[in-house]
């Protein structure tokens, strides 16, 4: 067989089900979390500048900043994992490595984010705010790339013979 | 204090994460992979450490003691692991497994930091620095 499909279907494999199982991994399941909390940071930091009392919102932004952190730690756990079941030398595992790296960067300027906020101002000031949406255009860059790795690449997605497996009709169709 | 054992804790990770990405890429998680570490004993000990991580950054954002101590309980097995892997390793080394190739300074670096970090979390539990 082809080289590059042999490691394809290692790629495909998770390296222990604490990653999730064949087909199912873990790792999309919890970026939800981070990119949730941290989009929703940003705007009440820019709700902060409308609002009549903005206090409660620069509170919120912070709180949501460090929950994001929490699951961005997760989620760079068993994503890891899935780094690892990507053979070397090979471009996939470039972009997983600059996907990486982009996403522990980010983590890194919201916990910075978060360290600066210790005393949350209201309205939120021009340069936190400014922090965080730097980091979440690096944050939409690394998420592209985690996207080429799954739909363009396939890394943890099952084969095309289980796919299939899903448009299986019911009705036989008669032999003409 | 508590900064200092996240700091330690993360050094500790990523001389593991050098190792865990050595054993796999060398086969030792597949079935009938060349190795003496057991998948069940390195993912055990990799997952514990993790979610200890996940609880220590939670005490650093929230506070709250019971944090601190459940990360320190949490510790304690991954220790233990770490330990059992480090005598299998140890004899296993000469022979061609799949954690012959680990660098001896990772191997010790690990452990040192590993130690360190129970240490500082253990004297942040009991309110030392307070």
């Amino acid at each position: 067989m082809d080289d590059a499909v042999e490691r394809l279907r290692a790629a495909k494999r998770p390296v222990t089900p604490l990653a999730g199982w064949y087909g199912h991994p873990l790792h999309p399941v919890l970026v939800t979390v981070p990119i949730g909390a941290w989009v929703a940071s940003f705007l009440f930091d820019l709700a902060s500048h409308v609002v009549a009392e903005p206090q409660f919102l620069a509170d919120g932004s912070r709180w949501l900043i460090g929950l994001g952190v929490v699951g961005a730690v997760a989620a760079a756990m068993v994503g890891f994992l899935d780094f690892l079941a990507i053979p070397g030398g090979t471009r996939a595992f470039r972009i997983a490595l600059v996907h990486m790296s982009l996403n522990l960067a980010v983590t890194a300027a919201f916990a910075l984010g978060f360290v600066l906020r210790a005393e949350p101002e209201a309205p939120v000031p021009p340069g936190l705010i400014v922090l965080s949406g730097l980091s979440l255009v690096a944050l939409t860059v690394a998420g592209y790339l985690g996207g080429a790795l799954a739909y363009r690449y396939g890394v943890r997605v099952a084969d095309e013979a289980t796919q299939a497996s899903g448009y299986r009709t019911t009705t036989t169709t008669p032999d003409p | 204090m508590a900064i200092a054992a996240l700091i330690t804790w993360l050094v500790t990770a990523l001389g593991g994460f050098v190792m865990l990405g050595t054993w796999i890429s060398r086969g030792g998680h597949r079935p009938g992979g060349s190795t003496r570490l057991s998948p069940g004993l390195v993912f055990t000990h990799f997952v514990l450490a993790a979610v200890g991580l996940v609880v220590w950054i939670i005490y650093l954002i929230a506070g709250g003691d019971a944090w601190a101590w459940i990360a320190f309980i949490l510790l304690l097995p991954v220790a233990l692991l770490g330990f059992t892997m480090f005598g299998r390793w140890l004899s296993s080394r000469r022979n061609d497994t799949a954690e012959s190739r680990f660098p001896m300074p990772v191997v010790l670096g690990h452990g040192l930091f590993a130690a360190v970090t129970l240490v500082l979390v253990f004297l942040v539990a009991i309110g030392v620095g307070d």
